[in-house]
Parts: structure tokens; C-alpha cells; sequence
């Protein structure tokens, strides 16, 4: 079964084409990372998923309701983890648990203090004065208590130090290692996701494609060689991107190191003591999608 | 669910409805002491005729008050909500969309009420001290109207603060304006009293434009 499926989704924006015939699935029980430049439409994505945006044509169905008309059923089994970490600032810790806890019957009040407990504020202190850090995890606390079926992370690690970061891929793992619990998350710290995701969805143009993350590691590769000619290489069928720093040249590629040579060689690129280098998922997006 | 959304609207609510509160009782001291000054400082009987015949209301000074309080009460409730899209919180609540609209609005015209009724009955009892028992009783249909102001004003509010697109926001606080400038027309104790059963089954249809606001916020990007 599947947790997410999206058919031939297209949505407008102020009269730009966001996408067009989008179609992907999301199986449940698996951890997607949806990857994508800014601007792509990842929280767009996530919007039509929640039902705050209405697609122009298509369907989007979560947990095999249309995601803009979600029954209260199927949303208290969605965990929504908003941009920026939303919460209400008005609210303490107590009054933000007594508020979510009239919502949800399997809340669980000591997965909801046992993680903001690990702040060492008092329950009385306002989420208004705590910082991003420390907002994130009563958001996560909150989330985490109502024990969802799907998680939903929008940018989870926006505005986020390495420790937080940490903390949230710990509590996220443990979520993930429960049966049939599915996470769609997105990151602008992409080396995060590749401690946590099994599957990748590349956002890019308005067209999606998905890989699981062993496999995309194993078969994309990164290749660095040197050279002094002012050519650089042209992104083609071979070569998928490039980054130069002054004579060290990488490059992206699906082939073997003997047709990645070849190629270069054809497009008159000099090529030196082309070798194969250890390759992150952040170099394979980077790779795959460019820079900018 | 209920007591969750009433405690949220609380916690929003609770300095404004304060602060709006003691405000009104301000002005109802400042009444209280206008008048007594004046049924002091003058004959008193002069004060009946201004009030009998001329219609001079005495309690004037709190005429947009319940309309301050319907408008802050709104804001208040609404624009922690819409700012920085948090109102996606609760939108993505187990709670039907539109039971939650009900319950919020519920809430807030609960504290009006409050707000705007103990004034209401304060000045009643101001009147009673120095007034017949009929001059007295024409300050609820002397109020009725600018209460209704109010609460027209904190449906206003919370329609116009819930529409995302521009041109019917506009439209909106015209149509909540014109109608809310109905309830101020006119001089004189229970001017509007004739239409007012009709104004006050008028009201509730107001509260369309809010579930319609409401569903537009929510479809277009929340």
C-alpha cells in the first residue's frame, strides 16, 4: 500500500508552470527525501499534500484520501512538521502538551516531555521566548506524541545548529525503525537525509525522479582529474555536472571511468589522472542538479 | 476538542479581553460620574427633560466602544493565527475545518458578550440610580445596535483578516462598514428598536462570509 500517490499533478504559480504531469508514489513504510533546488516547488509539494494548496489538475491522495479534503481521521495519522517549525508562541510547554492532547487518542505525554525535557526548561516557559532550537523540539515532541502513521517534515532543519539537526535524525530514526511508519521529508542540509532516507525524489524543472539512495551512491559517480586548458566540459548524456577549482576538475557521471575519459577527451578537455573519488549524496546532488 | 480549541482561544484572547474590559468599565465610571454630576450640579428635573424629550443620551461616550472591543477582539484572535501562517496548525488539526471556525468564533463572541454586556448592564444600573425605570430600560435598546455594531465588527474582523485575495478583502470591510454605519444612524434612546429584531436575525447570515473566507485561506496556501 501506498502512503502518498500522486497522479498527473500540474499546479500553476502567478502564471508559472510549477509542474506538469507529476506522478510518483510514496510506499508505505519507506523513508523518502524529496531533494530539490530552491524554487523547485518542495514545499508547494508539501502544501498540495496537506490540502492548503488546490493542484490545477491531478490528484494527490494521503493515506488514500484527496489530500485537499483530508477527513480529521486521516489527518490525526498525519504528523506535520510546518516550515520554520511552527508552534503556537503564545503557549508554555504545558499548555502547548494540554492543548494537543484533546486532538489525539493515542497521545503520548512522556515521548512529549521526555523530549523537551532534554532542553532543561520549565514547563511554564513560553514558546515565544525559546529559540529556534528549542521550538523545534516541543514541534517534535508534539508531533512524536500523537504517534502518526505518516510523517511530513517541511525543512526540518532550517534554521537549525548540528546538535538540534542530530537530535531530530535520532528521534527520526527511531520513529523509522517502528513498523509501517512512513516519513517524507525535505532538507536543505542534504548530507542529513543520507543518514536517514532509503529513497531519494529528485524535484528538478518541474519533473520528478526517484532512486533509492544505495542505489543512486552506487551508480552515480564522481570523478576528479586535472588540467590546465581553459576548455571545460559541456554537461551531455555522459557527463551529468561539473565543478572546477582552478586546474582540479570534478565530474558526475553514471559511466565508467573509461568512457567519462573519452568523452571529456572528444569535447577537447585534457584530461589528467582522472581517478574516482568518494562521493556524498550532497556531491550527487550538487552533480546531478547544478548549483543554481 | 472543544475544551482544546476554548483553551487556545483563552490563551489568545486573555490580555485584550482584560484590557478591553477595563476599558469599558472606565468609560462606564466616567458615565456614572458625568451624570451624577450632573444630577448634582443641576436641577434635576432639567436632566429628565433633556433625557425625555430631547433625547440627549447621556451615556453617548461608550456608542463605538463595543465596536473597539468587536474589531480588537478579532485582531487579537486571528492575527497570531494568519501571521507567519500558523493558522496551518490548526488547520491541520483531526477537527472538521468548519467546527473549528464555529468553535474560535464562538469563543470570541463569547468574551464580546462579556465585554460588551457588563458595560451594558452598568449603565442600566447608572440610569436606575437617577432615571424612571423606562429611561432606564431604553439603555438596552439604545446599546442593542452598537453591540450589534460589535459583533458585526468582530465578524468583519475575522472575514476580511481570513480572506486571502486582496480585491474581496476591500469589498468585504465596504459591505461590513456600510452595515455596521446603520446601527449609528439616527439620535435618541432605542432610535432602531423597531428594526432591530430584523437586524438581529440578519447577523448570524454574516457568518457565511467567515466559513467563505475561511475555506478560501485554507485552499489557497493557508
Amino acid at each position: 500500500m501506498n502512503a502518498i500517490e500522486v497522479h498527473n499533478l500540474s499546479h500553476q504559480y502567478n502564471g508559472r508552470t510549477v509542474y506538469q504531469d507529476l506522478t510518483f508514489t510514496v510506499p508505505q513504510g519507506s523513508i523518502c527525501g524529496l531533494l530539490g533546488k530552491n524554487g523547485q516547488g518542495k514545499t508547494t509539494l508539501v502544501n498540495i499534500l496537506m490540502g492548503f494548496l488546490k493542484p490545477a489538475a491531478g490528484s494527490c491522495l494521503v493515506l488514500g484520501e484527496n489530500s485537499h479534503s483530508l477527513p480529521p481521521d486521516v489527518r490525526r495519522r498525519v504528523g506535520l512538521l510546518h516550515e520554520g517549525h511552527q508552534a503556537y508562541e503564545f503557549m508554555t510547554i504545558a499548555q502547548t502538551e494540554r492543548f494537543f492532547r484533546g486532538f489525539y487518542p493515542d497521545w503520548n505525554a512522556d515521548i512529549f516531555f521526555s523530549l523537551v525535557k532534554k532542553m532543561g526548561l520549565s514547563h511554564r516557559h513560553r514558546v515565544g521566548n525559546m529559540s529556534c532550537g528549542q521550538r523545534s523540539q516541543v514541534v517534535l515532541g508534539v508531533i512524536m506524541a500523537q504517534n502518526p502513521d505518516l510523517l511530513i517534515l517541511d525543512d526540518y532543519s532550517m534554521g537549525l545548529d548540528a546538535g538540534y539537526r542530530r537530535l531530530f535524525l535520532d528521534v527520526l530514526h527511531d520513529f523509522a525503525a517502528m513498523e509501517g511508519k512512513t516519513i517524507f521529508v525535505t532538507s536543505h542540509i542534504v548530507q542529513d537525509l543520507e543518514q536517514l532516507v532509503d529513497t531519494i525524489f529528485f524535484l528538478d524543472q518541474g519533473r520528478i525522479t526517484r532512486t533509492g539512495l544505495k542505489e543512486f551512491l552506487t551508480s552515480f559517480k564522481k570523478y576528479v582529474f586535472f588540467s590546465n586548458t581553459g576548455t571545460v566540459p559541456l554537461e551531455d548524456e555522459v557527463i551529468k555536472g561539473f565543478e572546477r577549482r582552478r586546474d582540479r576538475f570534478t565530474v558526475y557521471s553514471y559511466q565508467d571511468p573509461d568512457t567519462v575519459t573519452e568523452q571529456l577527451t572528444r569535447q577537447g578537455v585534457e584530461v589528467r589522472d582522472l581517478h574516482r573519488a568518494d562521493m556524498t549524496l550532497e556531491d550527487g546532488f550538487i552533480g546531478l542538479m547544478g548549483k543554481y | 476538542m472543544i475544551s482544546s480549541v476554548l483553551l487556545k482561544e483563552w490563551l489568545k484572547l486573555k490580555y485584550f479581553f482584560t484590557g478591553v474590559l477595563v476599558l469599558n468599565i472606565g468609560v462606564c465610571l466616567k458615565i456614572y460620574f458625568e451624570i451624577r454630576g450632573l444630577i448634582l450640579s443641576e436641577h434635576p428635573e432639567m436632566i429628565w427633560y433633556e433625557a425625555i424629550h430631547l433625547h440627549n443620551i447621556f451615556f453617548r461616550d461608550i456608542m463605538f466602544f463595543p465596536l473597539a472591543t468587536g474589531l480588537i477582539l478579532a485582531a487579537a484572535q486571528l492575527v497570531p493565527e494568519i501571521s507567519r501562517r500558523r493558522m496551518r496548525i490548526s488547520l491541520h488539526l483531526p477537527l472538521h475545518r468548519d467546527l473549528l471556525l464555529v468553535l474560535s468564533v464562538a469563543a470570541g463572541l463569547l468574551f464580546f458578550l462579556i465585554a460588551a454586556g457588563i458595560p451594558a448592564v452598568f449603565i442600566y444600573f447608572t440610569m436606575r440610580a437617577w432615571f424612571p425605570y423606562e429611561v432606564s430600560l431604553t439603555v438596552f435598546t439604545t446599546m442593542g445596535p452598537w453591540v450589534l455594531a460589535g459583533i458585526l465588527g468582530y465578524l468583519g474582523g475575522i472575514a476580511v483578516l481570513l480572506e486571502p485575495l486582496k480585491t474581496r478583502k476591500v469589498f468585504l470591510a465596504i459591505v461590513f462598514s456600510v452595515i455596521i454605519s446603520v446601527m449609528y444612524t439616527g439620535v435618541g434612546y432605542g432610535w432602531l428598536s423597531p428594526a432591530m429584531p430584523y437586524l438581529a436575525w440578519l447577523a448570524p447570515l454574516f457568518l457565511l462570509c467567515v466559513f467563505s473566507s475561511g475555506h478560501r485561506f485554507q485552499q489557497r496556501g493557508a
